[in-house]
């Protein structure tokens, strides 16, 4: 599987595709980080998180729509279908983890984040691990949202585009404070809004349970729509 | 493997491409899937390999490593061909230096040596076929799934596919293969299934019907007349192509002095065999070779009607005076 996931990997990067959302996230990242500010970590990359969401659900898309057709399922037929669709997960998580990095290293040199504790003295440090866990938070739920958009589920780009911006405007929109079921979408926007606090334990793993609930049922749902679908 | 009441549509709602299919292969069998087009071929072909999962009923006993060669290799993808079979090796489970020792093997097989660094977008159609035959063996497959392997072919490679076939049958796997352009008379022995109206369906070998391939060359400008002559004899007319590129020519398979099932002595005006025109090989039995089957010819190539060419076999007429205007080759089953 590792090494159907290094094809796809280096056959999203090789086509180029790679260019467009990585360059969609450096914009967003340097409008948001180019007013410096020197703000508490937490604070910074709770909005970064939310920020590049779209852009890791758009990048999975595309990722997953690189292949061919015909040679997704000749993987199909080499490795089975859980380990087709697995690796193709795969390889959306770990690209996008290279974006995460991007996003969770370029606020240090444009000054866009300080060493100042957080609430409570809350160390810089812990707020930079709060950061990092709201980004892997956003990570899994862009990659389920991304592999619902893409074209072995939903066959047309219109269709593809149409899951993609309703996946993505509904994790906002439901994601608000005075949402009305903000337990329809992953707590992308609840974890920004949390990481500013202090988080007790309860706070993160009833967020981190969540998360991985809804990502388990989004992806249950690729699955099943890829059932008649190599 | 055995396809056990299957059925097959595409959508929710769709109509069924294929109804309650029983049908099975064993290991060292080679069957030939015969039908129209789109009367399911892939579509039955593709649930063997485990592209498609059956709506209905299920597929048993799918051999561990399967080899699926598709009617059109994705070729629009962004790597080297040596790039590519290296990575699929390394997909199929082969440890890196196990892959790169299939990879070369298969290149240099299938003339691919030269086509080592090429980008596959930039393959010829035909070569691209190569590329994708040699992803499916790079690791012996149990299960060899064959969708139109000839289409694109040159003669030479067009030889080497019943040769792969025989290897994979040799070593205990089974093989699939589907074609509408009469290719598989190169296989004797197959087992034959035809899919029509969601049906699959065996014909029934009979020693007694077996058919045998016969070249000869007849002069351009009476080609016509000649493959009328032909059929009104109660031949099927194969194929007719230019006589400049002979199949055997390019053959690695030697071959034999005496074709096995050929009178010893050519009959009267004929040259011997070997020679340009004539009899000459064809497929992995040169010379002659037999088919236990009564059908070995898909009905688009088949007799259609007496003195009228059919779609396929008029798409191949060499045009007058183009080539070689001495001879047209026309390949004959009977």
């Amino acid at each position: 599987m590792i090494a159907l996931v290094r094809l796809r990997l280096t056959g999203f990067v090789q086509t180029g595709r790679a260019l467009a959302p990585v360059l969609a996230g450096l914009l967003a990242l340097g409008i948001l980080y180019g007013g410096g500010g020197g703000a508490r970590p937490a604070d910074v990359y709770g909005v970064s998180a939310v920020v590049i969401f779209p852009v890791l659900a758009w990048q999975t898309k595309i990722l997953l729509d690189v292949e061919p057709d015909v040679q997704r399922r000749l993987a199909r037929v080499v490795v089975g279908p859980a380990r087709e669709q697995a690796a193709g997960l795969l390889a959306a998580f770990v690209a996008g983890l290279a974006v995460v990095l991007v996003a969770l290293v370029m606020p240090w040199p444009l000054g866009a984040v300080s060493l100042a504790s957080g609430p409570e003295g809350r160390p810089a440090l812990v707020g930079v691990a709060l950061g990092l866990w709201a980004h892997l938070l956003a990570l899994s739920a862009a990659v389920a949202v991304g592999a619902l958009a893409s074209r072995a589920v939903t066959r047309s780009a219109g269709y593809g585009a149409a899951v993609l911006a309703v996946g993505v405007v509904g994790v906002v929109v439901f994601g608000l404070s005075d949402s009305v079921a903000p337990w329809l979408v992953p707590p992308v926007m609840a974890t920004a809004r949390a990481v500013t606090r202090p988080v007790d334990p309860g706070t993160g793993l009833l967020f981190t349970g969540w998360a991985v609930l809804w990502v388990a049922l989004a992806l249950a749902g690729y699955a099943r729509g890829r059932r008649n679908r190599a | 493997m055995r396809l056990d009441g299957v059925w097959l549509r595409y959508h929710r709602h769709g109509p069924w491409v294929l109804r309650q299919v029983d049908a099975a292969i064993g290991p060292g069998e080679v069957t030939v899937v015969l039908g129209r087009n789109g009367a399911g071929k892939s579509t039955l072909l593709q649930l063997a390999a485990g592209v498609l999962r059956p709506s209905r009923g299920r597929v048993v006993d799918r051999p561990a490593t399967v080899g699926w060669v598709p009617e059109r290799f994705p070729a629009d993808q962004p790597f080297t061909v040596g790039a590519y079979l290296s990575a699929m090796g390394r997909v199929a489970g082969l440890p890196g230096p196990a892959a790169d020792r299939a990879v070369g093997h298969w290149v240099e097989r299938l003339g691919l040596t030269r086509f080592h660094d090429v980008r596959l977008p930039q393959l010829s159609k035909g070569t691209a076929q190569k590329v994708g035959l040699a992803q499916a063996l790079l690791r012996p497959p149990g299960l060899l799934v064959l969708d139109e392997p000839w289409e694109g072919l040159d003669a030479a490679a067009r030889e080497l596919v019943p040769e792969m076939i025989g290897e994979v049958l040799a070593a205990g796997g089974a093989v699939l293969v589907s074609d509408h352009r009469g290719e598989t008379v190169r296989l004797p022995g197959a087992r034959q299934w035809s899919v029509a109206d969601g049906a699959v369906t065996e014909a029934t070998p009979s020693g007694g019907a077996a058919v045998a391939v016969v070249e000869l060359a007849v002069p351009a400008a009476g080609l016509a007349a000649a493959v009328a002559r032909l059929r009104a004899d109660g031949h099927q007319i194969l194929r007719v192509r230019d006589h400049a590129a002979p199949p055997a020519a390019g053959s690695p398979v030697p071959a034999p002095a005496e074709p096995p099932d050929l009178p010893s002595e050519t009959p009267p005006g004929l040259p011997s065999t070997g020679a340009s025109p004539g009899v000459s090989s064809s497929g992995a039995s040169p010379g002659v070779s037999s088919s236990g089957a009564s059908s070995g010819v898909p009905s688009d190539v088949g007799p259609a009607a007496d003195g009228v060419l059919g779609e396929d076999l008029a798409g191949e007429l060499p045009a007058a005076g183009a080539g070689r205007p001495g001879a047209a080759t026309s390949e004959v089953g009977r």
